[in-house]
Protein backbone atom coordinates (compact mmCIF):
# COMPACT_ATOMS: atom_id res chain seq x y z
CA UNK A 1 0.00 0.00 0.00
CA UNK A 2 1.38 3.39 -0.94
CA UNK A 3 1.41 5.54 2.19
CA UNK A 4 -0.66 8.68 1.88
CA UNK A 5 2.18 10.88 3.07
CA UNK A 6 4.28 10.17 -0.01
CA UNK A 7 1.74 12.00 -2.18
CA UNK A 8 1.09 15.70 -2.34
CA UNK A 9 -1.93 16.87 -0.36
CA UNK A 10 -5.21 17.48 -2.11
CA UNK A 11 -6.18 21.02 -3.11
CA UNK A 12 -8.50 23.22 -1.07
CA UNK A 13 -12.03 21.98 -1.86
CA UNK A 14 -13.42 25.48 -2.38
CA UNK A 15 -10.75 26.29 -4.96
CA UNK A 16 -11.20 22.94 -6.68
CA UNK A 17 -14.93 23.55 -6.71
CA UNK A 18 -14.50 26.94 -8.29
CA UNK A 19 -12.14 25.43 -10.85
CA UNK A 20 -14.72 22.73 -11.58
CA UNK A 21 -17.39 25.41 -11.93
CA UNK A 22 -15.19 27.26 -14.41
CA UNK A 23 -14.73 24.07 -16.44
CA UNK A 24 -18.51 23.66 -16.47
CA UNK A 25 -18.96 27.30 -17.45
CA UNK A 26 -16.38 26.92 -20.24
CA UNK A 27 -18.32 23.94 -21.50
CA UNK A 28 -21.56 25.98 -21.59
CA UNK A 29 -19.88 28.84 -23.41
CA UNK A 30 -17.85 26.81 -25.90
CA UNK A 31 -20.28 24.00 -26.65
CA UNK A 32 -23.73 25.04 -25.43
CA UNK A 33 -23.93 22.00 -23.16
CA UNK A 34 -22.63 20.95 -19.78
CA UNK A 35 -20.71 18.01 -18.38
CA UNK A 36 -21.86 14.43 -17.98
CA UNK A 37 -20.74 10.89 -17.38
CA UNK A 38 -23.53 8.32 -17.33
CA UNK A 39 -24.55 9.17 -20.88
CA UNK A 40 -21.24 7.81 -22.11
CA UNK A 41 -22.07 4.50 -20.48
CA UNK A 42 -25.41 4.50 -22.28
CA UNK A 43 -23.93 5.12 -25.69
CA UNK A 44 -21.23 2.51 -25.11
CA UNK A 45 -23.91 0.01 -24.06
CA UNK A 46 -25.82 0.89 -27.24
CA UNK A 47 -22.78 0.08 -29.28
CA UNK A 48 -22.31 -3.25 -27.56
CA UNK A 49 -25.95 -4.25 -27.96
CA UNK A 50 -25.82 -3.23 -31.60
CA UNK A 51 -22.71 -5.29 -32.17
CA UNK A 52 -24.26 -8.36 -30.59
CA UNK A 53 -27.78 -8.00 -31.98
CA UNK A 54 -28.57 -5.04 -34.25
CA UNK A 55 -32.28 -5.86 -34.27
CA UNK A 56 -32.50 -5.74 -30.47
CA UNK A 57 -30.74 -2.39 -30.43
CA UNK A 58 -32.93 -0.94 -33.14
CA UNK A 59 -36.11 -2.09 -31.42
CA UNK A 60 -35.11 -0.65 -28.05
CA UNK A 61 -36.07 3.00 -27.75
CA UNK A 62 -33.35 3.73 -25.20
CA UNK A 63 -30.44 2.35 -27.21
CA UNK A 64 -31.64 3.30 -30.67
CA UNK A 65 -31.28 6.97 -29.76
CA UNK A 66 -27.52 6.61 -29.68
CA UNK A 67 -27.46 4.74 -32.97
CA UNK A 68 -29.20 7.44 -34.97
CA UNK A 69 -26.10 8.49 -36.92
CA UNK A 70 -25.11 5.21 -38.41
CA UNK A 71 -24.20 2.92 -35.52
CA UNK A 72 -21.15 4.82 -34.31
CA UNK A 73 -22.07 5.51 -30.70
CA UNK A 74 -18.40 5.73 -29.76
CA UNK A 75 -18.20 9.05 -31.57
CA UNK A 76 -20.35 10.53 -28.85
CA UNK A 77 -19.57 13.82 -27.10
CA UNK A 78 -19.71 12.24 -23.65
CA UNK A 79 -17.57 9.27 -24.60
CA UNK A 80 -14.80 11.60 -25.73
CA UNK A 81 -15.34 13.76 -22.65
CA UNK A 82 -14.98 10.75 -20.32
CA UNK A 83 -11.89 9.62 -22.16
CA UNK A 84 -10.53 13.08 -21.46
CA UNK A 85 -11.53 12.73 -17.80
CA UNK A 86 -9.37 9.64 -17.49
CA UNK A 87 -6.43 11.33 -19.17
CA UNK A 88 -6.77 14.43 -17.01
CA UNK A 89 -7.10 12.38 -13.85
CA UNK A 90 -4.06 10.32 -14.74
CA UNK A 91 -2.00 13.44 -15.48
CA UNK A 92 -2.96 15.09 -12.22
CA UNK A 93 -2.24 11.96 -10.20
CA UNK A 94 1.05 11.40 -11.99
CA UNK A 95 2.26 14.90 -11.22
CA UNK A 96 1.12 14.69 -7.62
CA UNK A 97 2.58 11.27 -6.96
CA UNK A 98 -0.82 9.75 -6.37
CA UNK A 99 -0.74 7.08 -9.05
CA UNK A 100 -0.80 3.57 -7.73
CA UNK A 101 -2.57 0.27 -8.07
CA UNK A 102 -4.67 -0.31 -4.97
CA UNK A 103 -8.15 -1.05 -3.77
CA UNK A 104 -9.58 1.57 -1.46
CA UNK A 105 -11.75 -0.04 1.15
CA UNK A 106 -12.97 0.23 4.70
CA UNK A 107 -10.79 -1.41 7.39
CA UNK A 108 -13.24 -4.19 8.14
CA UNK A 109 -13.75 -5.33 4.58
CA UNK A 110 -11.49 -7.43 2.37
CA UNK A 111 -10.54 -6.39 -1.14
CA UNK A 112 -12.67 -8.99 -2.90
CA UNK A 113 -15.71 -7.96 -0.88
CA UNK A 114 -14.96 -4.33 -1.63
CA UNK A 115 -14.82 -5.06 -5.34
CA UNK A 116 -18.18 -6.84 -5.19
CA UNK A 117 -19.67 -3.90 -3.32
CA UNK A 118 -18.21 -1.47 -5.85
CA UNK A 119 -19.72 -3.45 -8.71
CA UNK A 120 -23.11 -3.67 -7.01
CA UNK A 121 -23.10 0.01 -6.17
CA UNK A 122 -22.13 0.80 -9.72
CA UNK A 123 -25.02 -1.26 -11.04
CA UNK A 124 -27.47 0.56 -8.78
CA UNK A 125 -26.10 3.90 -9.95
CA UNK A 126 -26.52 2.72 -13.52
CA UNK A 127 -30.18 1.96 -12.88
CA UNK A 128 -30.74 5.27 -11.14
CA UNK A 129 -28.90 7.25 -13.77
CA UNK A 130 -30.96 5.78 -16.61
CA UNK A 131 -34.24 6.84 -15.03
CA UNK A 132 -32.88 10.18 -13.87
CA UNK A 133 -31.39 10.94 -17.30
CA UNK A 134 -28.03 11.56 -15.72
CA UNK A 135 -25.82 11.40 -12.65
CA UNK A 136 -23.95 13.77 -10.36
CA UNK A 137 -22.10 15.30 -13.31
CA UNK A 138 -24.98 15.70 -15.72
CA UNK A 139 -27.80 16.37 -13.31
CA UNK A 140 -26.40 17.65 -10.02
CA UNK A 141 -23.67 19.84 -11.49
CA UNK A 142 -24.97 20.77 -14.94
CA UNK A 143 -28.71 20.73 -14.31
CA UNK A 144 -28.18 22.19 -10.87
CA UNK A 145 -26.27 25.19 -12.20
CA UNK A 146 -29.02 25.75 -14.76
CA UNK A 147 -31.73 25.57 -12.07
CA UNK A 148 -33.58 22.63 -13.59
CA UNK A 149 -36.22 21.35 -11.14
CA UNK A 150 -35.69 17.69 -12.03
CA UNK A 151 -31.96 18.02 -11.43
CA UNK A 152 -32.41 19.50 -7.97
CA UNK A 153 -34.92 16.74 -7.15
CA UNK A 154 -32.28 14.23 -8.22
CA UNK A 155 -29.69 15.83 -5.92
CA UNK A 156 -32.09 15.90 -2.96
CA UNK A 157 -33.09 12.29 -3.59
CA UNK A 158 -29.51 11.12 -3.91
CA UNK A 159 -28.28 12.87 -0.77
CA UNK A 160 -31.32 11.79 1.24
CA UNK A 161 -30.92 8.17 0.20
CA UNK A 162 -27.16 8.24 0.77
CA UNK A 163 -27.43 9.64 4.30
CA UNK A 164 -30.16 7.11 5.08
CA UNK A 165 -28.17 4.17 3.75
CA UNK A 166 -24.84 5.21 5.27
CA UNK A 167 -25.55 4.05 8.86
CA UNK A 168 -26.58 0.65 7.47
CA UNK A 169 -23.26 0.34 5.64
CA UNK A 170 -20.91 1.30 8.45
CA UNK A 171 -19.35 -2.15 8.38
CA UNK A 172 -18.21 -1.48 4.86
CA UNK A 173 -16.47 1.79 5.60
CA UNK A 174 -15.53 2.18 9.26
CA UNK B 1 -14.72 16.15 -35.26
CA UNK B 2 -13.88 19.54 -33.82
CA UNK B 3 -16.60 19.23 -31.20
CA UNK B 4 -15.27 15.83 -30.14
CA UNK B 5 -11.77 17.27 -29.68
CA UNK B 6 -13.33 20.02 -27.60
CA UNK B 7 -15.22 17.40 -25.59
CA UNK B 8 -12.00 15.56 -24.86
CA UNK B 9 -10.24 18.78 -23.86
CA UNK B 10 -13.03 19.75 -21.50
CA UNK B 11 -12.91 16.22 -20.16
CA UNK B 12 -9.20 16.51 -19.42
CA UNK B 13 -9.85 19.67 -17.39
CA UNK B 14 -12.78 17.97 -15.66
CA UNK B 15 -10.74 14.89 -14.73
CA UNK B 16 -7.75 16.93 -13.61
CA UNK B 17 -9.91 19.10 -11.34
CA UNK B 18 -11.68 16.11 -9.79
CA UNK B 19 -8.41 14.36 -9.04
CA UNK B 20 -6.85 17.51 -7.59
CA UNK B 21 -9.78 17.75 -5.20
CA UNK B 22 -9.28 14.16 -4.10
CA UNK B 23 -12.61 13.04 -5.47
CA UNK B 24 -10.96 10.02 -7.07
CA UNK B 25 -10.72 8.45 -3.63
CA UNK B 26 -13.72 6.47 -2.43
CA UNK B 27 -12.66 6.85 1.18
CA UNK B 28 -12.63 10.61 0.83
CA UNK B 29 -15.99 10.67 -0.95
CA UNK B 30 -17.68 8.44 1.60
CA UNK B 31 -16.55 10.71 4.39
CA UNK B 32 -19.33 13.05 3.29
CA UNK B 33 -21.94 10.60 4.48
CA UNK B 34 -20.28 9.87 7.80
CA UNK B 35 -19.75 13.59 8.34
CA UNK B 36 -16.00 13.22 8.67
CA UNK B 37 -14.94 14.82 5.38
CA UNK B 38 -17.33 17.18 3.68
CA UNK B 39 -15.19 17.76 0.58
CA UNK B 40 -17.94 16.45 -1.73
CA UNK B 41 -20.40 19.07 -0.55
CA UNK B 42 -17.86 21.88 -0.71
CA UNK B 43 -16.61 21.00 -4.18
CA UNK B 44 -20.05 20.35 -5.69
CA UNK B 45 -21.68 23.47 -4.35
CA UNK B 46 -18.71 25.72 -5.06
CA UNK B 47 -18.88 24.44 -8.62
CA UNK B 48 -22.64 24.97 -8.89
CA UNK B 49 -22.37 28.50 -7.45
CA UNK B 50 -19.55 29.40 -9.82
CA UNK B 51 -21.28 28.08 -12.91
CA UNK B 52 -24.68 29.41 -11.90
CA UNK B 53 -23.43 32.94 -11.23
CA UNK B 54 -21.26 32.74 -14.35
CA UNK B 55 -24.19 31.77 -16.54
CA UNK B 56 -26.41 34.50 -15.07
CA UNK B 57 -23.91 37.31 -15.53
CA UNK B 58 -22.49 36.24 -18.89
CA UNK B 59 -26.07 36.08 -20.15
CA UNK B 60 -27.03 39.41 -18.61
CA UNK B 61 -24.01 41.08 -20.17
CA UNK B 62 -25.00 39.68 -23.53
CA UNK B 63 -21.88 37.51 -23.83
CA UNK B 64 -23.80 34.26 -24.06
CA UNK B 65 -27.38 33.44 -25.03
CA UNK B 66 -29.08 31.44 -22.28
CA UNK B 67 -31.54 30.17 -24.86
CA UNK B 68 -28.72 28.37 -26.67
CA UNK B 69 -27.65 26.30 -23.69
CA UNK B 70 -29.14 22.84 -23.36
CA UNK B 71 -31.02 22.54 -20.07
CA UNK B 72 -31.89 18.97 -19.05
CA UNK B 73 -35.64 18.24 -19.16
CA UNK B 74 -37.52 17.52 -15.98
CA UNK B 75 -39.29 14.24 -15.26
CA UNK B 76 -40.38 14.64 -11.67
CA UNK B 77 -41.02 11.01 -10.70
CA UNK B 78 -38.19 9.25 -12.54
CA UNK B 79 -35.60 11.81 -11.49
CA UNK B 80 -36.56 11.75 -7.84
CA UNK B 81 -36.77 7.96 -7.78
CA UNK B 82 -33.63 7.64 -9.86
CA UNK B 83 -31.89 9.93 -7.41
CA UNK B 84 -32.88 7.74 -4.47
CA UNK B 85 -31.58 4.58 -6.13
CA UNK B 86 -28.46 6.41 -7.27
CA UNK B 87 -27.81 7.65 -3.74
CA UNK B 88 -27.88 4.15 -2.32
CA UNK B 89 -25.54 2.94 -5.05
CA UNK B 90 -23.22 5.86 -4.31
CA UNK B 91 -22.82 4.88 -0.67
CA UNK B 92 -22.33 1.23 -1.52
CA UNK B 93 -19.68 1.97 -4.16
CA UNK B 94 -18.19 5.11 -2.67
CA UNK B 95 -17.76 6.56 -6.14
CA UNK B 96 -20.05 8.11 -8.75
CA UNK B 97 -19.82 7.62 -12.54
CA UNK B 98 -17.44 10.50 -13.15
CA UNK B 99 -15.24 9.92 -10.11
CA UNK B 100 -15.12 6.18 -10.77
CA UNK B 101 -13.40 7.00 -14.05
CA UNK B 102 -10.97 9.22 -12.14
CA UNK B 103 -10.31 6.42 -9.68
CA UNK B 104 -9.89 3.82 -12.42
CA UNK B 105 -7.49 6.04 -14.33
CA UNK B 106 -5.30 6.49 -11.26
CA UNK B 107 -5.01 2.79 -10.59
CA UNK B 108 -7.83 2.11 -8.13
CA UNK B 109 -9.29 -1.37 -8.53
CA UNK B 110 -12.50 -0.27 -6.87
CA UNK B 111 -12.81 2.42 -9.53
CA UNK B 112 -12.54 -0.19 -12.26
CA UNK B 113 -15.14 -2.35 -10.52
CA UNK B 114 -17.52 0.59 -10.19
CA UNK B 115 -17.10 1.44 -13.87
CA UNK B 116 -17.83 -2.17 -14.77
CA UNK B 117 -20.84 -2.26 -12.46
CA UNK B 118 -22.16 0.99 -13.93
CA UNK B 119 -21.83 -0.36 -17.43
CA UNK B 120 -23.66 -3.56 -16.53
CA UNK B 121 -26.32 -1.58 -14.69
CA UNK B 122 -26.97 0.75 -17.62
CA UNK B 123 -26.91 -2.14 -20.08
CA UNK B 124 -29.36 -4.25 -18.09
CA UNK B 125 -31.66 -1.35 -17.32
CA UNK B 126 -31.65 -0.34 -20.97
CA UNK B 127 -32.51 -3.84 -22.11
CA UNK B 128 -35.52 -3.99 -19.78
CA UNK B 129 -36.53 -0.37 -20.20
CA UNK B 130 -39.17 -0.94 -22.90
CA UNK B 131 -41.19 -2.83 -20.30
CA UNK B 132 -41.09 0.22 -18.07
CA UNK B 133 -41.48 2.79 -20.79
CA UNK B 134 -44.51 4.45 -19.19
CA UNK B 135 -42.75 4.76 -15.85
CA UNK B 136 -39.65 6.08 -17.56
CA UNK B 137 -41.60 8.78 -19.41
CA UNK B 138 -43.96 9.69 -16.57
CA UNK B 139 -44.48 13.16 -15.06
CA UNK B 140 -42.70 15.11 -17.79
CA UNK B 141 -42.47 18.85 -17.33
CA UNK B 142 -40.12 19.68 -20.19
CA UNK B 143 -37.80 22.56 -19.54
CA UNK B 144 -38.87 23.42 -15.99
CA UNK B 145 -36.70 25.67 -13.89
CA UNK B 146 -36.83 26.63 -10.23
CA UNK B 147 -37.81 30.26 -11.03
CA UNK B 148 -40.86 28.94 -12.88
CA UNK B 149 -41.73 26.45 -10.16
CA UNK B 150 -41.32 28.88 -7.30
CA UNK B 151 -42.73 31.91 -9.15
CA UNK B 152 -39.64 33.90 -8.25
CA UNK B 153 -37.29 35.78 -10.51
CA UNK B 154 -34.21 33.97 -11.77
CA UNK B 155 -31.96 36.31 -9.80
CA UNK B 156 -33.88 35.71 -6.58
CA UNK B 157 -33.48 31.95 -6.94
CA UNK B 158 -29.75 32.46 -7.56
CA UNK B 159 -29.51 34.45 -4.34
CA UNK B 160 -31.44 31.79 -2.42
CA UNK B 161 -29.13 29.03 -3.62
CA UNK B 162 -26.03 31.07 -2.80
CA UNK B 163 -27.35 31.76 0.70
CA UNK B 164 -28.16 28.09 1.25
CA UNK B 165 -24.75 27.02 -0.04
CA UNK B 166 -22.83 29.56 2.06
CA UNK B 167 -24.85 28.52 5.09
CA UNK B 168 -24.01 24.92 4.30
CA UNK B 169 -20.31 25.76 4.04
CA UNK B 170 -20.43 27.39 7.46
CA UNK B 171 -22.07 24.33 8.96
CA UNK B 172 -19.63 22.04 7.16
CA UNK B 173 -16.65 23.90 8.63
CA UNK B 174 -18.16 23.60 12.08
CA UNK B 175 -18.84 19.88 11.68
CA UNK B 176 -15.34 19.17 10.43
CA UNK B 177 -13.82 21.36 13.14
CA UNK B 178 -15.28 19.15 15.86
CA UNK B 179 -12.70 16.58 17.06
CA UNK C 1 -11.11 36.79 6.63
CA UNK C 2 -9.71 33.79 4.83
CA UNK C 3 -9.47 33.71 1.06
CA UNK C 4 -12.41 31.28 0.66
CA UNK C 5 -14.49 33.48 2.93
CA UNK C 6 -13.66 36.48 0.77
CA UNK C 7 -14.75 34.53 -2.28
CA UNK C 8 -17.96 33.66 -0.45
CA UNK C 9 -18.64 37.32 0.18
CA UNK C 10 -17.96 38.00 -3.48
CA UNK C 11 -20.42 35.30 -4.50
CA UNK C 12 -23.01 36.77 -2.15
CA UNK C 13 -22.52 40.19 -3.68
CA UNK C 14 -22.93 38.88 -7.20
CA UNK C 15 -26.01 36.94 -6.14
CA UNK C 16 -27.60 39.92 -4.40
CA UNK C 17 -27.03 41.98 -7.52
CA UNK C 18 -28.57 39.18 -9.58
CA UNK C 19 -31.67 39.20 -7.38
CA UNK C 20 -31.90 42.96 -7.79
CA UNK C 21 -31.59 42.72 -11.55
CA UNK C 22 -34.01 39.80 -11.67
CA UNK C 23 -33.66 38.42 -15.15
CA UNK C 24 -30.57 37.06 -16.90
CA UNK C 25 -31.93 38.38 -20.18
CA UNK C 26 -29.79 41.31 -21.36
CA UNK C 27 -31.30 44.74 -20.96
CA UNK C 28 -31.75 45.42 -24.63
CA UNK C 29 -32.60 49.05 -25.29
CA UNK C 30 -34.98 47.97 -28.00
CA UNK C 31 -34.38 49.39 -31.42
CA UNK C 32 -37.18 49.72 -33.88
CA UNK C 33 -36.12 49.18 -37.47
CA UNK C 34 -39.04 50.97 -39.02
CA UNK C 35 -38.47 49.77 -42.57
CA UNK C 36 -38.11 46.15 -41.57
CA UNK C 37 -41.21 46.15 -39.37
CA UNK C 38 -43.29 48.11 -41.90
CA UNK C 39 -42.36 45.59 -44.58
CA UNK C 40 -43.39 42.68 -42.39
CA UNK C 41 -46.72 44.33 -41.63
CA UNK C 42 -47.42 45.01 -45.31
CA UNK C 43 -46.52 41.41 -46.21
CA UNK C 44 -48.81 40.20 -43.41
CA UNK C 45 -45.98 38.27 -41.78
CA UNK C 46 -46.87 39.72 -38.43
CA UNK C 47 -50.07 37.89 -37.61
CA UNK C 48 -51.68 34.47 -37.63
CA UNK C 49 -55.30 33.42 -38.01
CA UNK C 50 -57.23 31.91 -35.15
CA UNK C 51 -57.40 28.65 -37.12
CA UNK C 52 -53.59 28.64 -37.45
CA UNK C 53 -53.24 29.20 -33.73
CA UNK C 54 -55.82 26.54 -32.93
CA UNK C 55 -53.85 24.08 -35.02
CA UNK C 56 -50.60 25.00 -33.26
CA UNK C 57 -52.14 24.58 -29.81
CA UNK C 58 -53.78 21.27 -30.70
CA UNK C 59 -50.55 19.94 -32.24
CA UNK C 60 -48.53 21.11 -29.21
CA UNK C 61 -46.14 23.05 -31.42
CA UNK C 62 -42.77 23.01 -29.63
CA UNK C 63 -41.79 26.32 -28.08
CA UNK C 64 -45.27 27.83 -28.54
CA UNK C 65 -46.18 30.51 -26.00
CA UNK C 66 -49.67 32.01 -26.19
CA UNK C 67 -49.64 35.42 -24.50
CA UNK C 68 -52.78 37.21 -23.32
CA UNK C 69 -51.90 40.90 -23.00
CA UNK C 70 -55.17 41.91 -21.34
CA UNK C 71 -55.46 42.85 -17.65
CA UNK C 72 -55.58 40.02 -15.10
CA UNK C 73 -59.35 40.27 -14.46
CA UNK C 74 -60.12 39.76 -18.15
CA UNK C 75 -57.69 36.84 -18.27
CA UNK C 76 -59.26 35.19 -15.23
CA UNK C 77 -62.71 35.57 -16.77
CA UNK C 78 -61.79 33.71 -19.95
CA UNK C 79 -58.58 32.95 -21.78
CA UNK C 80 -57.39 30.74 -24.61
CA UNK C 81 -56.16 27.25 -23.76
CA UNK C 82 -52.46 27.25 -22.74
CA UNK C 83 -52.42 31.06 -22.65
CA UNK C 84 -50.25 32.97 -20.18
CA UNK C 85 -51.24 36.36 -18.86
CA UNK C 86 -48.71 39.12 -19.47
CA UNK C 87 -50.29 42.57 -19.55
CA UNK C 88 -48.37 44.94 -21.80
CA UNK C 89 -46.54 46.88 -19.07
CA UNK C 90 -44.82 43.69 -17.95
CA UNK C 91 -44.00 42.38 -21.39
CA UNK C 92 -40.40 43.58 -21.43
CA UNK C 93 -39.62 41.67 -18.24
CA UNK C 94 -40.59 38.34 -19.70
CA UNK C 95 -37.59 36.26 -20.62
CA UNK C 96 -38.68 34.25 -23.61
CA UNK C 97 -36.35 31.87 -25.34
CA UNK C 98 -35.20 33.29 -28.66
CA UNK C 99 -36.31 30.05 -30.29
CA UNK C 100 -39.87 30.18 -28.91
CA UNK C 101 -42.87 31.07 -31.06
CA UNK C 102 -44.80 33.85 -29.35
CA UNK C 103 -48.44 34.54 -30.28
CA UNK C 104 -50.04 37.57 -28.65
CA UNK C 105 -53.77 38.20 -28.42
CA UNK C 106 -56.11 40.78 -26.92
CA UNK C 107 -59.83 41.50 -27.17
CA UNK C 108 -59.83 43.12 -30.58
CA UNK C 109 -56.21 42.71 -31.60
CA UNK C 110 -54.98 46.28 -31.30
CA UNK C 111 -53.05 45.84 -28.06
CA UNK C 112 -51.66 42.56 -29.27
CA UNK C 113 -50.44 44.27 -32.43
CA UNK C 114 -48.73 46.92 -30.32
CA UNK C 115 -47.18 44.16 -28.21
CA UNK C 116 -45.88 42.66 -31.45
CA UNK C 117 -43.98 45.85 -32.26
CA UNK C 118 -42.56 45.99 -28.72
CA UNK C 119 -41.36 42.38 -28.68
CA UNK C 120 -39.88 42.62 -32.16
CA UNK C 121 -38.01 45.73 -31.11
CA UNK C 122 -36.54 43.74 -28.20
CA UNK C 123 -35.10 41.32 -30.69
CA UNK C 124 -37.48 38.38 -30.60
CA UNK C 125 -37.82 36.83 -34.04
CA UNK C 126 -40.80 34.49 -33.98
CA UNK C 127 -43.54 36.84 -32.80
CA UNK C 128 -47.09 36.98 -34.15
CA UNK C 129 -50.44 38.27 -33.01
CA UNK C 130 -54.03 37.27 -33.53
CA UNK C 131 -55.25 40.03 -35.84
CA UNK C 132 -58.91 39.64 -35.01
CA UNK C 133 -58.20 39.14 -31.33
CA UNK C 134 -60.37 37.04 -29.07
CA UNK C 135 -63.31 37.89 -31.33
CA UNK C 136 -61.69 36.04 -34.21
CA UNK C 137 -61.11 32.99 -32.00
CA UNK C 138 -64.73 32.99 -30.89
CA UNK C 139 -65.97 33.45 -34.47
CA UNK C 140 -63.64 31.12 -36.36
CA UNK C 141 -62.81 28.44 -33.82
CA UNK C 142 -65.56 28.31 -31.21
CA UNK C 143 -68.55 29.18 -33.41
CA UNK C 144 -67.50 28.70 -37.03
CA UNK C 145 -70.31 28.99 -39.54
CA UNK C 146 -70.47 27.71 -43.09
CA UNK C 147 -73.29 28.84 -45.40
CA UNK C 148 -75.65 26.07 -46.41
CA UNK C 149 -74.79 26.38 -50.12
CA UNK C 150 -70.98 26.60 -49.84
CA UNK C 151 -68.73 25.53 -52.74
CA UNK C 152 -67.11 22.05 -52.44
CA UNK C 153 -63.58 23.32 -51.78
CA UNK C 154 -64.87 25.69 -49.09
CA UNK C 155 -66.79 22.81 -47.53
CA UNK C 156 -63.62 20.68 -47.60
CA UNK C 157 -61.56 23.33 -45.84
CA UNK C 158 -64.36 23.65 -43.31
CA UNK C 159 -63.82 20.03 -42.25
CA UNK C 160 -60.50 20.98 -40.66
CA UNK C 161 -62.18 23.92 -38.96
CA UNK C 162 -64.87 21.61 -37.57
CA UNK C 163 -62.24 19.21 -36.24
CA UNK C 164 -60.38 22.02 -34.49
CA UNK C 165 -63.56 23.59 -33.22
CA UNK C 166 -64.76 20.39 -31.63
CA UNK C 167 -61.34 19.79 -30.09
CA UNK C 168 -61.70 23.07 -28.21
CA UNK C 169 -65.33 22.47 -27.28
CA UNK C 170 -66.77 24.79 -29.90
CA UNK C 171 -70.03 24.61 -31.86
CA UNK C 172 -69.69 24.65 -35.62
CA UNK C 173 -72.95 25.38 -37.41
CA UNK C 174 -74.36 25.57 -40.90
CA UNK C 175 -76.37 28.57 -41.94
CA UNK C 176 -76.19 32.29 -41.34
CA UNK C 177 -73.97 33.88 -38.75
CA UNK C 178 -76.03 35.36 -35.89
CA UNK C 179 -75.95 39.15 -35.48
CA UNK C 180 -72.65 40.55 -34.30
CA UNK C 181 -72.18 40.93 -30.59
CA UNK C 182 -69.34 42.21 -28.49
CA UNK C 183 -66.60 39.88 -27.34
CA UNK C 184 -67.75 39.93 -23.73
CA UNK C 185 -71.34 39.16 -24.73
CA UNK C 186 -70.16 36.19 -26.75
CA UNK C 187 -68.07 34.95 -23.84
CA UNK C 188 -71.07 35.16 -21.54
CA UNK C 189 -73.24 33.30 -24.05
CA UNK C 190 -70.60 30.62 -24.40
CA UNK C 191 -70.34 30.19 -20.65
CA UNK C 192 -74.10 29.91 -20.31
CA UNK C 193 -74.11 27.13 -22.90
CA UNK C 194 -71.68 25.16 -20.80
CA UNK C 195 -69.64 22.20 -21.95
Amino acid sequence: MIPARAARPYANPYYSGIALGLVLLASFVLTGRGLGASGAFASTASGVVHAVSPSTAAANFYFSRYLADGARPWRDWLVFELAGVMVGAWLSARLAGRLGARVERGPRVTSPVRLVLATAGGAAMGLGAVFARGCTSGQALTGGALLSVGSWLFVLGAFAAAYTAAPLLRRAWQ
Amino acid sequence: MNSLVLAATIGVAFGWTLERAGLGSAKKLIGQFYLSDLTVFKVMFSAVLTAMLGVFWLSRLGIIDLGQIYVPETFIGPQLAGGLVFGVGFVVAGLCPGTSCVAAATGRGDGVATVFGMFMGVLTTGLFLPRFATLYASTPRGLFTLPEALHLSYGTVVLMIVLIALGGFGIAERIEGRP
Amino acid sequence: MTRPQLLGVGALGLAALAAFVGTPVPARPGEIDVNQLAGMIAREEDHVTAIDLAGWIKDRKPGLRVIDVRPAEAFDDFHLPTAENMPLPSISQAAFKTTDTLVLYSDGGAHAAQGWVLLRSLGYRHVYFLRGGLGEWLDDVMNPVIPANAAPDVADAFKRTVELSQYFGGHPTVGDRPPATTTSQRIEAMKRRGC
